[in-house]
C-alpha cells in the first residue's frame, strides 16, 4: 500500500479487524483503559477480537500493558472503562452471575510453571482440587484427567509426585492438564516457552499447537520470542505503552511491519543466517512511563521518523488493510528491508 | 603469528552435592584468540557460566576438585596462589554479569562504582582525574547527562542504564580478556539492540578478548568471531562462527540449529531433541550426547571422543594456533557430514 491511499477511519473503538461476514468473535474487547490510582495508565483504548481457534500472539515489552491485558481477559482486573465479552456476553455479567461457569471458560497458563504448582500438595491434589472447586462431576472428570494426562505423556504415577520430584518440562506439562481439565474455550499463555530450552521448546509448541487443533482452543500467546510468534500465531498484536499500537496477520506484520516501532522490533531479532539478516534499527532512549506518558503519539521521543505532528496528534487506530490495524500517522515509513 | 591468549586444556571442575559427585566441567579444551569474540553457547546445565567463573577463579565453596591447565599468556592460572589470583581479577580480567539490577552495590554511587575500578587499575590516581575518567567512561556507553548520572544510585538508573555502567566499569580495567555472561538477557528487546549495538561498538574501541555467553544462537551469530558449542560440561564444536553454524559438524550442532526456528519456517511440526539432559552425576565415561544423538553407535556410548581438528592433518596445527581451526567433538563427524 503506498503512503498516498486514502485511509478508512476506524468508526467506532474497538471495530472488528475481520470483515463483516466473518465468524461472529469469541472474545471482543472493546475500547479497554485500565487505570491504577487514578494516574497509571496500564492499558489505554485497547481494542482486541479473538475468534474460535485461533492463535493470537501479543508482544510487547516490559510496561507495555501484556499482563494487565492478559488480567482482564480472565477477570482478574477490572477495566475502568470499555467493555469486554466473551460470547457476545459482557464478562462483568459473567462473573456476577456464573463466575465458576466463566472461570472454566477462560484459563491460564502461568509463565513461572513450577512456582504455579503448590510445593506442599501432590500433583494428584493439585490437579483435583478444581474438580472440587467447580463441583464437576467427580468420576467423569477424573476420567477425563486421567486421559489428558496421557496425551500429554505424563506417567500415571506423576499424580502421587511433588513440584520438586518432576522436571521443568513435566511442570508446565502438568500446569496445561489443570487448564484442559476445565475444558475450556481460550487460553492464555504468558510466555510458555521462557526459561525453556531451545532443544524443548519445540515439544511445547507442537503440544499446544495440537491440542489447539483437537479442542478448537482460542489462544492468546504472550511471548518475547518473536521466532514462536512469527510460527505459532496467525494475528499478532504490538504493544507499545498501554496502546495496540499495530494488529495484524502474522505473516503481514513480519513480511513489513507498518508502525515504526514494530519495525524497530522485529529488527532487534537477529537471525542466525546471514540471508535473513536486515539492518537493526536502534531505538534511543527507553520506554517511557505510563504514568506521564508523551504528548501526542507515545512513541514520538523514540521514534526514528518523528514529524512534528507526532509531537501534539496523537494518531488513531486506523485501518490498513483487512485485518490490519495501525496508531501511525506514517505508516510503513520505517522499512528496514528497503 | 599469534598465540592464543588463553588456552585452556582438560579443564574440570566437580562439585559434591548429597546425590553424589556432580560433574560440572568433563574436560574442557579452549582457545581465546586475541583480540576476537568468542561466543559460549549451550543449553542450561552445560557448563557455560562454570566455564566463566574459573576463568576468574571464582567457585563456591562445594567445590571438590578443579583440574587441568588455564594458560592465560603463558601463565596457568590453576597454579597461582589465592591472592596472586586477586591481583589479575579487575585487572587483566573483568566480567559483565547478566543481572546488572545485583552486580552494582546498592549504598554507592555510580562515581563510587567508577572509581574503586580506577583506583585498582592506576594506583595513585587523583580523584579530579579519576572522576574526569568516569565521565568519558560513562559518554562512552552512551550514558546521557554523564556529570548528573555520577551521582546516582543504582536504584535510580534503568535496567540498561545499570548495564552500560558495568560496561563501563569493565571497560575502565583495560582488560586483556573481558567475560560477559548473558549480558543482554535481562534487558527489553530495544534495550537489547542498543547494548548489542555497544558491544558491535567495543570492536574498535576494544583491542583485548571478549567472552560473549550466551543462550542466544542468532545474537552470537551477529556479534561474535568465534563460536564454542557446549555440551553437558564438555566443549563439542568450535570454529569461527559463519564456518560452524553454515555447515555444523556435531549432531548436537546440527540438532541445536534444526529446533532454532527462523525467518523462512513455515508449518510443518517443530523440531525437537528427543530425551534430556545427561545426570550430571553420571560418570564421564561415554559421549555424553549419545543418550540423544540420532548418530550414535556403540562406540558412542563406551568412549570418551576428543576434540579433533576438522581441517587437514597437517593444515591442522597451524590453523588452531590462529585460534580459526574448527574442532569437533565426535568420533564419526567425518560419516555423518
Amino acid at each position: 500500500m503506498s503512503s498516498n491511499t486514502p485511509m478508512s477511519r476506524t468508526g467506532e473503538a474497538g471495530e472488528l479487524p475481520v470483515d463483516a461476514s466473518g465468524p461472529a468473535p469469541l472474545v471482543r474487547m472493546k475500547g479497554v483503559s485500565v487505570v491504577f490510582g487514578g494516574t497509571v495508565r496500564a492499558l489505554d483504548d485497547v481494542s482486541l477480537s479473538m475468534i474460535q481457534g485461533e492463535i493470537v500472539g501479543l508482544v510487547g515489552e516490559s510496561g507495555s500493558g501484556k499482563t494487565t491485558l492478559c488480567r482482564v481477559l480472565v477477570g482478574l482486573t477490572a477495566p475502568t472503562s470499555g467493555s469486554v465479552e466473551l460470547g457476545g456476553r459482557p464478562v462483568y455479567e459473567l462473573l456476577r452471575k456464573e463466575p465458576l461457569a466463566f472461570r472454566r471458560r477462560v484459563q491460564m497458563l502461568l509463565q513461572d510453571a513450577v512456582a504455579s504448582l503448590s510445593p506442599r500438595m501432590t500433583l494428584g491434589k493439585t490437579l483435583h482440587e478444581p474438580i472440587a472447586i467447580h463441583n464437576l462431576p467427580r468420576q467423569e472428570t477424573t476420567l477425563r484427567l486421567q486421559a489428558i494426562l496421557q496425551r500429554l505423556g505424563l506417567p500415571a504415577d506423576v499424580l502421587a509426585k511433588f513440584p520438586h520430584q518432576i522436571s521443568g518440562g513435566q511442570a508446565r506439562r502438568v500446569g496445561v492438564a489443570r487448564a484442559l481439565v476445565m475444558q475450556p474455550e481460550i487460553i492464555i499463555a504468558d510466555e510458555p516457552t521462557a526459561g525453556l530450552d531451545v532443544s524443548v521448546q519445540g515439544e511445547l509448541l507442537n503440544l499446544l499447537l495440537d491440542l489447539q487443533q483437537e479442542f478448537r482452543l482460542t489462544y492468546l500467546l504472550v511471548s518475547h520470542n518473536l521466532n514462536v510468534i512469527r510460527r505459532v500465531t496467525g494475528r499478532t498484536a504490538v504493544m507499545y505503552l498501554g496502546q495496540i499500537v499495530e494488529e495484524a496477520p502474522t505473516r503481514e506484520l513480519f513480511g513489513r511491519p507498518a508502525h515504526p516501532y514494530s519495525a524497530a522490533l522485529l529488527s532487534t531479532n537477529p537471525a542466525i543466517d546471514p540471508q535473513h539478516r536486515s539492518r537493526r534499527i536502534v531505538l534511543k532512549g527507553e520506554i517511557p512511563s505510563v504514568v506521564n506518558p508523551p504528548s501526542g503519539c507515545r512513541f514520538h521521543t523514540r521514534c526514528p521518523i518523528a514529524q512534528p505532528r507526532c509531537t501534539n496528534e496523537a494518531p488513531l487506530l486506523t485501518d490498513l488493510s483487512p485485518g490490519r490495524r495501525v496508531r501511525c500517522h506514517f505508516p510503513f515509513s520505517l522499512d528496514p528491508q528497503r | 603469528m599469534d598465540t592464543p591468549l588463553v588456552k585452556i586444556r582438560g579443564l574440570k571442575l566437580e562439585a559434591s552435592t548429597k546425590r553424589g559427585t556432580v560433574h560440572i566441567l568433563r574436560g574442557v579444551d579452549l582457545d581465546i584468540g586475541r583480540g576476537r569474540i568468542l561466543g559460549v553457547v549451550g543449553e542450561s546445565g552445560s557448563g557455560k557460566s562454570s566455564l566463566a567463573s574459573c576463568l576468574l577463579r571464582l567457585l563456591p565453596g562445594n567445590i571438590t576438585h578443579l583440574g587441568g591447565q588455564i594458560e592465560f599468556d603463558g601463565t596457568d592460572l590453576l597454579k597461582l596462589s589465592d591472592s596472586a589470583m586477586a591481583g589479575w581479577r579487575g585487572r587483566r580480567i573483568a566480567m559483565i554479569f547478566q543481572d546488572p539490577m545485583t552486580a552494582l552495590n546498592p549504598l554507592f554511587t555510580v562515581a563510587t562504582h567508577l572509581v574503586d575500578v580506577l583506583r585498582r587499575r592506576h594506583p595513585g590516581i587523583s580523584r579530579a582525574d579519576a572522576l574526569a575518567r568516569a565521565k568519558a567512561a560513562l559518554d562512552s556507553v552512551g550514558i546521557a547527562d554523564a556529570e548528573l548520572r555520577l551521582k546516582a544510585y543504582p536504584h535510580e538508573l534503568s535496567g540498561g542504564m545499570r548495564q552500560r555502567v558495568m560496561i563501563a566499569m569493565a571497560l575502565l580495567v583495560e582488560p586483556d580478556l573481558l567475560l560477559a555472561d548473558e549480558p543482554t538477557t535481562a534487558l527489553d528487546a530495544t534495550v537489547e539492540a542498543q547494548i548489542v549495538d555497544l558491544f558491535e561498538g567495543l570492536r574498535r574501541k576494544f583491542s583485548g578478548s571478549i567472552v560473549f555467553i550466551s543462550h542466544h544462537l542468532g545474537l552470537v551469530a551477529q556479534l561474535c568471531d568465534d563460536l564454542c558449542v557446549m555440551y553437558g560440561g564438555t566443549v563439542v564444536e568450535t570454529g569461527p562462527v559463519a564456518e560452524v553454524l553454515a555447515n555444523p559438524r556435531h549432531p548436537y550442532t546440527r540438532a541445536l540449529l534444526a529446533c532454532e526456528i527462523e525467518a523462512g519456517d513455515e508449518g510443518g511440526r517443530l523440531v525437537s531433541i528427543p530425551g534430556e539432559v545427561q545426570d550430571p552425576v553420571a560418570p564421564h565415561v561415554a559421549c555424553v550426547f549419545a543418550p540423544r544423538c540420532a548418530y550414535a553407535v556403540d562406540a558412542c556410548r563406551s568412549t570418551v571422543p576428543a576434540l579433533r581438528n576438522v581441517t587437514v592433518a597437517a593444515m591442522a596445527s597451524e590453523l588452531s594456533a590462529m585460534g580459526e581451526g574448527r574442532r569437533v567433538a565426535c568420533i564419526r563427524f567425518e560419516e555423518i557430514a
